[in-house]
């Protein structure tokens, strides 16, 4: 531990603490723009200066680690003065007429530094150049204009996400934020997970929706989870007058620290579908709006008949996306009430099922996702992290500038490629070729055969085997997207490998609450044959061409969905429910944490929960669910270790 | 090696090459073949010989006659008039005749000092370079072989600490210092680099040291890595010295022929590899920390420090990185031993510096000299006085970040105190040397233009301070300038020096901090009375 003095008061840091977190912890608070608590300590933009007691000149707070007896003053003449100067030069770089900027007001972190400097006008001419903006990208317009060069989009686009998209053209007074090698945002490598848009300090990075629709201080917030997948990255939902207004990633959520991917930010901003508001039923052949009352009726009275029924009763599918409670609620309703032999999730096992068969014996052997933080070496096998389940696809990526060997494993080339060395393109569904032939080449046998069928060269097998039998940190992230003949045996053939490796395996599994729906047993295989009634629970989720084809004959149909779609259009009977976040439920992650979805918008009137629907329903029925749905999810054996 | 009666150079840097020096190189050498004479008359490429008035140049020992420019055609007569007749060719002798035999290079071949003292540059321009054992007749290798086969690494360090070697790339920090910090800090791998980009406007002297004595470096290098444990090195050479990054290759493809480098070096333990890295382009590379980060693959950038590049250097290992002609005195102080290193030049800056002179003189080019001269004896013996007998006004040392010198200060000695103490520095060791002829706010604007131009962006000082205090200067010279723009250059001047990231930032506004110093009457001419007393400002233009 370390004595400081900062503005004469003494306070006690850790050794390698940088003078701006010293500070900090003094409670002492320092202006800057480069620097972020997410990102590594830059230096660039030199607000942070400080005077350090025998220093030769001012010092940066953010880059300089402190050391003992060490003598700070942030307030001084000297300090203001060079805190006022650095904001009169960004002032004069570039186009800083606040009027006009879309931050100006409070989100601007420049505008804020130099009211605390209590400037009232830019001291130098500022440059009448106009600098181009890149309006190319579909989500968000880079204004350079704006642009301080702090450098903290490009900083977050290598360290946080390990794109390496941004980065900065030419030098001097000439430099320039870019994209690739200058190319239009739109057209560049970017995927678009716009952390680079949370964390601009100024108006040059803006996001299409939320430009000009209120400033942070004039907007709710709420604290949630997103839903996009079982990654479970913590959000603030942005909202004002009950309009969602942007989505940020949460910086203090332990799972993502802030990052997030396209479909946790953007797609849910640009939702197209049309919404249901009434519950809905059909008469003469057409659907018609109705009450919650004649709706529940009809439903009521069309099951009725074929409650215990089995194959001849009430067919029902629920979505992975609903929580927790609700999809327990859902299972006690249509499996022990309307006795149903055909209860089921969206998601059908096609990510769980296989592992939890290995799970009842074995119990849980997956570990959690942070522990991809530690890995040395990592292989994905079965999944596409560049598609689905992004934000641990980044925590991978950007593990690789650090030394991480990343070998993802793919029958075509995947956006992972162009950032590893080691990528390995196998010959489709071979995928336990060629994990027999990575076990065969680390037992020493002979494994020509494997990878002959695997098409990977003996050479190749062998570099492979090599890297994960050295690594000290082993991690495999896999999925299911195995050939459906060989599913099984794959999963075990990579299990045993896992375990001879000492490898650390995750699975990021399907959507939100795909744990839940795989523990609640709900992953059977959809199969409508001679069933009189079918429910369906779509929640906020788009209906799978699958699932209509499968209900394109049945008799009686009641659908329990957010938005219309082509299933509801042919819905008996049509009961609206709240979105994603008009809700409040529980979710458990792919790796086993619990976390609770708050709701954040009011929904429409006419419109109720999933768990007032189920509810409701049961209600009907005359009966009294079991609240206790986290005790149902633990009954038996997990995957992964449930919190 | 033979033994011969005379020995013919050719200039081969950049120049002379533009101009044909191959070709002269080819017909001399077809000439000697056909007068029989190969025996009896060496020829050899040598590198930038220092003087740049009559390139190319063919030098011939012993008499050490200097011709240029030479032409491909003149080939024929100069060897069949003086290799075979023995008669000097006067008509294609280079110009200031008066001046042959007071030349830099000829002196440390004759040994007719006190003109010139000659430690780095004692090989340049005298071996081929090209020809390992033509340096390892010149002492080559023998500091390393005695390093390796008697000292011990901490023995080396105290040699260099005793020397009272200071750095040569501008700042002046104790070399054996430096080395000491390497060794003491304890890591498996260490490097050491070679700073070699040197980028100073008007600075060429790595260069010459690079191209005319690459084994010394080497052996520099070798050394340097034993002394602080490292066993890999870079030698990171600007992107447009092709000819030095040629024959550094070639150099060392030789040492390694020879098992100077690679494993076991002369039978010890010591292992060791250098790899020659191009630069490409940029004038921050020079700073070391953005020179490493360049190495790495990365923008090159100036790093944030501490931590310094002694224990975080390439790839996070201790770094050693040490200027070229640093490097070149290494050799000599370790043959010798620091207490002779120490009867050169001044107490606290012992050792010669290599200055390359340009401007308004004479006699433009290299001499290395004891530190502590001033910049009168300079102009007076080097340079050969004034062009045209125009007087002196300013001289600006060390390329951009040095200095503007008014005349005042020229008969200050020129070492790292005295300089420091009469608020200049030394810089790399450019000499622009000015007459009364220029205008120093147009010479300040020049250097700002390179500056706002050559900046890397990083921190906002350097990057906006540079522009603005361009355009300021652009505006007073165009005669629009007002008095409020003095203060705000003063301003920016000296935040840049406390806020900048690296030493380009810290120092690239003291031009303007010296030309206000120094010449704010000048400076104020151009404002009250918009006239620009030399006559340089254009003075008509307009603010648009």
């Amino acid at each position: 531990m370390y004595q400081l003095k900062i503005d004469d008061k003494e306070i006690e840091v850790p050794e390698g603490t940088t003078v701006l977190k010293a500070a900090r912890m003094a409670g002492i608070e320092i202006p800057t723009l480069c620097d972020h608590p997410a990102l590594e300590p830059y230096g660039g933009c030199r607000l942070c200066m400080v005077e350090i007691e025998g220093a030769r000149t001012l010092q940066p707070a953010c880059t300089l680690p402190v050391s003992d007896k060490m003598v700070i003053r942030t307030q001084t003449d000297k300090v203001k003065d060079a805190r006022k100067f650095i904001l009169s030069m960004i002032f004069s770089e570039r186009n800083h007429f606040c009027p006009y900027c879309q931050v100006s007001g409070s989100d601007c972190e420049l505008q804020n530094a130099a009211y605390g400097e209590g400037m009232t006008h830019w001291p130098i001419q500022p440059n009448w150049k106009p600098y181009p903006v890149d309006a190319s990208h579909p989500y968000f317009v880079l204004d350079h204009n704006r642009c301080i060069l702090c450098r903290r989009c490009v900083r977050a686009c290598a360290e946080l996400v390990g794109n390496f998209t941004l980065g900065m053209e030419e030098r001097g007074a000439n430099t320039l934020l870019v994209a690739d090698l200058g190319v239009p945002l739109g057209s560049s490598s970017c995927i678009s997970c716009g952390v680079c848009v949370q964390i601009c300090p100024t108006g040059a990075l803006i996001d299409r929706w939320s430009a000009y629709r209120g400033q942070e201080k004039d907007v709710s917030s709420t604290k949630t989870i997103c839903l996009g997948c079982s990654i479970g990255c913590g959000i603030e939902v942005l909202h004002r007058d009950n309009n969602l207004i942007k989505i940020k990633g949460d910086w203090d959520a332990e799972i993502n620290g802030g990052v997030l991917c396209d479909v946790g930010r953007f797609i849910p901003m640009d939702e197209k579908r049309n919404r249901l508001v009434t519950p809905m039923l059909r008469k003469d052949g057409a659907l018609k709006a109705a009450t919650w009352d004649e709706a529940l009726s009809v439903v009521m009275e069309n099951f009725k008949p074929f409650i215990n029924k089995k194959e001849h009763g009430i067919a029902a599918i629920a979505s992975t996306r609903l929580p927790a409670d609700v999809l327990y609620y859902y299972k006690q309703v249509f499996e022990e009430i309307l006795g149903s032999n055909m209860v089921t999730s969206t998601e059908e096992g096609r990510y769980t099922a296989v592992l939890s068969e290995f799970a009842e014996h074995k119990g849980p052997f997956e570990s959690k996702l942070s522990e991809i933080h530690k890995a040395d070496t990592i292989m994905t096998i079965g999944l596409d992290l560049t598609k689905d389940h992004q934000v641990a696809g980044f925590f991978i990526k950007r593990l690789i500038p650090k030394g991480t060997k990343v070998i993802p494993v793919s029958y075509e080339s995947s956006g992972m490629d162009a950032f590893t060395p080691h990528s390995m393109i196998i010959e489709r569904n071979e995928d336990l070729a060629f994990i027999q032939a990575l076990d065969a080449a680390i037992t020493g046998a002979d494994y020509s055969k494997f990878a002959e069928k695997s098409g990977i060269s003996s050479q190749e097998i062998t570099e492979i085997a090599n890297l994960l039998d050295r690594s000290k940190n082993l991690v495999i992230v896999y999925g299911t997207d195995f050939d459906a003949k060989q599913k099984r045996e794959t999963v075990q053939s990579l299990l045993k490998l896992a375990k001879k490796l000492n490898a650390k395996l995750i699975s990021p599994k399907g959507k939100a609450n795909s744990l839940v729906a795989e523990q609640l047993k709900l992953n059977k295989p959809f199969n409508v044959n001679g069933h009189k009634a079918a429910y369906v629970a779509l929640g906020d989720e788009d209906p799978s061409q699958a699932v209509i084809k499968k209900l394109e004959n049945i008799p009686f149909l009641v659908v329990q969905a957010s938005y219309q779609s082509a299933l509801t259009a042919k819905a008996d009977v049509v009961l609206p429910v709240t979105t994603w976040l008009e809700q409040s439920g529980y979710y458990i992650t792919c790796d086993g944490q619990v976390q609770l979805a708050n709701k954040s918008l009011q929904s429409p009137v006419e419109v109720k929960t999933n768990k007032e629907v189920v509810l409701a329903i049961a209600d009907r029925l005359k009966i009294i669910v079991n609240p206790v749905w986290d005790k149902a999810v633990k009954l038996e054996n997990s995957v992964v270790e449930i919190d | 090696m033979k033994s011969v009666r005379s020995m013919v150079l050719v200039s081969s840097d950049p120049i002379s090459m533009e101009r044909g020096a191959a070709q002269v190189y080819e017909n001399l050498k077809t000439e000697i073949e056909t007068l029989g004479l190969s025996d009896e008359i060496s020829l050899t490429m040598i590198g930038d010989v220092g003087r740049h008035d009559a390139l190319p140049f063919v030098i011939v020992y012993p008499e050490a006659t200097i011709y240029g420019p030479v032409k491909p055609e003149n080939a024929q007569h100069l060897v069949e008039e003086h290799l075979y007749k023995g008669r000097v060719v006067p008509e294609l002798q280079a110009s200031h005749k008066e001046l042959t035999g007071k030349i830099a290079w000829v002196n440390a071949r004759k040994g007719t000092l006190p003109a010139e003292q000659r430690i780095v540059l004692q090989r340049v321009g005298v071996i081929d370079p090209e020809n390992i054992e033509e340096y390892i007749i010149n002492d080559g290798y023998q500091a390393l072989g005695k390093v390796l086969s008697e000292m011990s690494p901490r023995d080396v360090i105290e040699e260099v600490k005793a020397s009272g070697l200071r750095g040569r790339g501008g700042a002046g920090f104790p070399t054996g210092l430096k080395w000491g910090f390497v060794a003491g800090t304890p890591a498996k791998k260490k490097y050491v680099i070679c700073n070699g980009d040197e980028s100073e406007p008007g600075t060429f002297k790595d260069r010459l040291i690079l191209e005319g004595d690459p084994h010394s470096i080497i052996e520099a290098m070798s050394i340097a890595a034993y002394a602080v444990g490292a066993n890999e090195g870079f030698i990171y050479i600007r992107g447009e010295y092709l000819l030095a990054q040629e024959r550094l290759k070639k150099a060392i493809k030789q040492a390694y022929d020879y098992g100077i480098l690679g494993e076991k070096i002369f039978g010890s333990e010591f292992n060791f590899d250098i790899h020659v890295h191009s630069g490409a382009g940029a004038y921050i590379c020079g700073e070391e920390t953005a020179l490493i980060e360049s190495i790495e693959g990365k923008r090159g950038e100036p790093r944030a420090r501490p931590p310094y590049p002694t224990t975080h250097g390439l790839w996070g290992k201790p770094t050693l990185v040490n200027n070229v002609e640093t490097l070149a005195n290494i050799p000599a102080i370790l043959r010798n031993g620091g207490k002779w290193y120490r009867s050169f030049g001044t107490p606290s800056s012992p050792g010669t510096k290599v200055y390359t002179i340009l401007g308004n003189v004479n006699v433009t080019g290299l001499i290395e000299v004891p530190m502590g001269i001033t910049l009168r004896e300079v102009i007076a013996i080097y340079a050969k006085g004034m062009k045209n007998d125009v007087s002196f006004k300013v001289a600006q040392t060390g390329g951009s970040s040095g200095s503007i010198i008014p005349a005042s200060l020229q008969d200050t000695p020129m070492d790292f105190d005295s300089f420091q103490n009469a608020g200049v520095s030394l810089g790399s060791g450019a000499l622009l040397i000015c007459d009364e002829n220029t205008c120093v706010l147009d010479l300040a604007k020049v250097l700002q233009n390179f500056f706002k131009k050559e900046s890397c962006g990083k921190c906002n000082p350097c990057r906006i301070g540079n522009e603005r205090a361009y355009q300021i200067l652009e505006n007073i010279s165009q005669g629009t300038g007002t008095m409020q723009d003095l203060d705000d250059l003063a301003m920016i001047s000296k935040n840049m020096y406390e806020l900048s990231n690296c030493g380009l930032g810290q120092t690239a506004g003291s031009p303007i901090r010296d030309i206000l110093n120094h010449y704010r009457a000048e400076v104020e001419a151009h404002i009250k009375l918009k006239v620009c007393p030399s006559g340089v400002c254009p003075m008509s233009g307009k603010r648009l």
